[in-house]
């Protein structure tokens, strides 16, 4: 069925799939750095803490998962040409899923009751175990158009994984079964989370954009081959522990643990040394996150190594990694798309004399900068608060206002582009009538989609093109 | 360079060689000499044509002959040619206009719209084109004359 170039068509996301859970996720980082102002000494104490659970999953569940599940919604077909079935449905039912389940694991973690814990367990573990399915289907479908899709199943498998674990977990916290062993499989689960659903989707989409954002050479192939079977082997043989003697697990965890920090290690010192090459000079918002995900993740791994606590190691990952990461993509690809859509737009109705305002006009430099400025200020704080508890909290006030910043900037982003995209339709100037006119209208058409033939060479690598290349919105979908 | 990746190896050098002209343009574009900046602009502009042109008179057509099916997408890649062409006469007139702010910001959409554009002609179209047309493949691309 996907031989047709109409149904191609449909099958690009329409703009507000991603950006409904791009513009929601912020919340959540919102109130994880409000929780850590508030109560900063017992996050920072153990991570056991109710406080600390409850900042874990509103990052995890309701940050970090709907901002990689949105991106993926545009790069899976775009980069990939793996289109996503039912696309529509299933981001809004993931994106109020997980919505939810942030908010009331949250809820529940912090004394809002047996009830809020289990049905927000349960709204998260649907959201991700929903996605992880329709993109292991969409990924079993392809015909690897591409070549480095190898990773995303891997990812998606470890989400399931993630998710089925969370739901026997909280299951047994209720006391409805018996699981020997639980804070063990709380291991399992959290390295499952961590370095399976976030490390190896971070790994494999960092080898499709770090050369693409920043003009870098590919990463080597033994890397983008072998790294993340190899990490998602190693947690294979983590999820054995529980079964083993004490002593043993004890052990072999260990061996496991160190394996997958020297991966990570090596992939973040391997990007670091990319972008040290690249072509393109701008040191712009997103290359600071950068650079502070991978430092944050290789203090990480040193602590680790040193063996420092897991509540240091923690803050590390999911802040330094968890939030700052996706942060500094949504500053660039947030912008981008709107950018894109508008020029589709342009181009569909012919109007090429209006101007349309450029990615720096819809988000512009300085205040992203600033908003790198506030998050790495606040981790550097919430670190500092290891040592000298007050600065804890200060960290996570700044933190908040870093997610907020992000939340105002992206809301901003997208005003502008309806803004552009209203003035578009009714044919007056966009948003910079000083600059208005244009010299050179000379292509106002569209291009006719043509039909196309049935011979099965090639018919896969023309199919994933087709997808890829269907950037152009139709008129219904963002107005 | 094997016969059956001659257009994949030619062309994805082909992108990095215009990638690398507009990193440098986007670095003059903070400079104050803006007739240079126009003139390595012009530069930058003429290689992306040139690139275009061939894509779209001496590959497409053949392609489009031996194999009916990649008609779409060669479509497709003409679109995102004229989305980008778009783009790079506006950077033309920033250039000309000596605005570094509009300039600063057309090159980075430029850039982002770019780097899409050719994951998605690396990691599909050329390979198909490479398969497509085999040996005839090594013989077009040589006349890109890189």
């Amino acid at each position: 069925m996907i031989a047709t170039a109409g149904l191609s068509l449909e099958q690009a996301p329409p703009l507000n799939l991603p950006l409904r859970l791009f513009l929601t996720a912020p919340l959540f980082a919102i109130a994880a750095g409000v929780l850590l102002m508030l109560d900063a000494d017992a996050v920072l104490a153990t991570r056991w803490s109710p406080t600390a659970l409850a900042a874990t999953h509103l990052i995890t569940v309701g940050f970090l998962g709907p901002v990689m599940i949105g991106a993926l919604l545009q790069m899976l077909p775009v980069l990939g040409g793996v289109p996503l079935p039912v696309v529509r449905p299933v981001a809004i039912s993931v994106h109020l899923l997980l919505g939810l389940g942030a908010g009331l694991l949250a809820a529940g973690f912090l004394g809002g009751g047996a009830t809020a814990l289990a049905s927000g367990a349960m709204a998260a573990g649907l959201g991700f175990a929903l996605f992880a399915i329709v993109m292991l289907v969409a990924l079993g479908r392809a015909c690897g158009g591409s070549a480095n899709l190898h990773g995303f199943p891997l990812a998606g498998l470890a989400l399931l994984i993630t998710s089925g674990l969370g739901l026997l977990l909280t299951l047994a916290l209720l006391g409805r079964v018996a699981v020997p062993r639980l804070l063990d499989w709380v291991q399992v689960h959290v390295a499952w989370g961590l370095f399976g659903w976030v490390g190896l989707l971070i790994l494999t989409v960092s080898v499709q954009v770090v050369p693409l954002f920043h003009v870098t050479p590919a990463y080597p192939r033994w890397l983008t081959r072998a790294l993340a079977p190899n990490l998602f082997l190693v947690l294979c043989a983590l999820t054995t522990l529980p079964f083993l003697a004490p002593a043993v697990a004890t052990l072999a965890g260990r061996v496991a643990q160190d394996a997958l920090a020297l991966g990570f290690a090596l992939f973040a010192l391997i990007t670091l040394s990319l972008q040290v090459r690249r072509v393109r000079a701008q040191i712009d918002a997103t290359l600071l996150h950068w650079w502070i995900a991978m430092g944050a993740l290789l203090a990480a791994v040193l602590g680790w190594l040193l063996g420092t606590t897991t509540e240091r190691i923690g803050v590390w990952l999911l802040i330094g990694v968890g939030v700052g990461l996706p942060s500094g993509m949504l500053l660039k690809i947030v912008p981008f798309l709107c950018w894109l859509h508008l020029q589709s737009h342009q181009i569909v109705l012919g109007k090429l004399r209006v101007r349309i305002p450029h990615m720096q006009r819809l988000l512009p430099n300085d205040p992203a900068r600033v908003q790198v400025a506030l998050h790495g200020a606040g981790l550097l704080l919430l670190s500092t608060g290891f040592v000298y508890p007050p600065a804890a909290h200060a960290g996570g006030a700044l933190l908040a206002l870093a997610a907020l910043w992000l939340l105002g900037l992206l809301t901003l982003t997208t005003l502008r582009y309806r803004r552009a995209l209203r003035a578009l339709i009714d044919g007056a100037p966009a948003t910079n009538p000083d600059t208005g006119s244009r010299q050179d209208a000379a292509r106002a058409d569209t291009v006719p989609w043509r039909g196309r033939g049935e011979t099965p060479e090639d018919k896969c690598a023309n199919d994933a093109l087709s997808i890829a290349s269907s950037t152009l919105p139709r008129q219904r979908e963002s107005r | 360079m094997s016969a059956s990746s001659a257009i994949t190896d030619t062309l994805t050098a082909d992108h990095r060689r215009c990638d690398r002209l507009l990193a440098a343009v986007e670095v003059s574009g903070r400079a104050v000499d803006w007739s240079q900046v126009a003139r390595e602009t012009d530069a930058f502009r003429a290689a992306m044509e040139r690139h275009f042109v061939f894509e779209e008179e001496v590959l497409f057509p053949p392609l489009e002959n031996v194999s009916p099916l990649s008609a779409g997408p060669t479509e497709m890649m003409r679109q995102q040619h004229t989305q980008i062409r778009q783009l790079l006469a506006d950077l033309g007139e920033a250039a000309s206009a000596g605005d570094a702010a509009e300039y600063a910001g057309l090159g980075e959409t430029l850039h982002f719209m770019i780097q899409q554009h050719n994951a998605q002609e690396e990691g599909m179209l050329y390979p198909l084109a490479d398969r497509a047309l085999g040996e005839e493949g090594a013989r077009l691309a040589a006349r890109l004359g890189i």
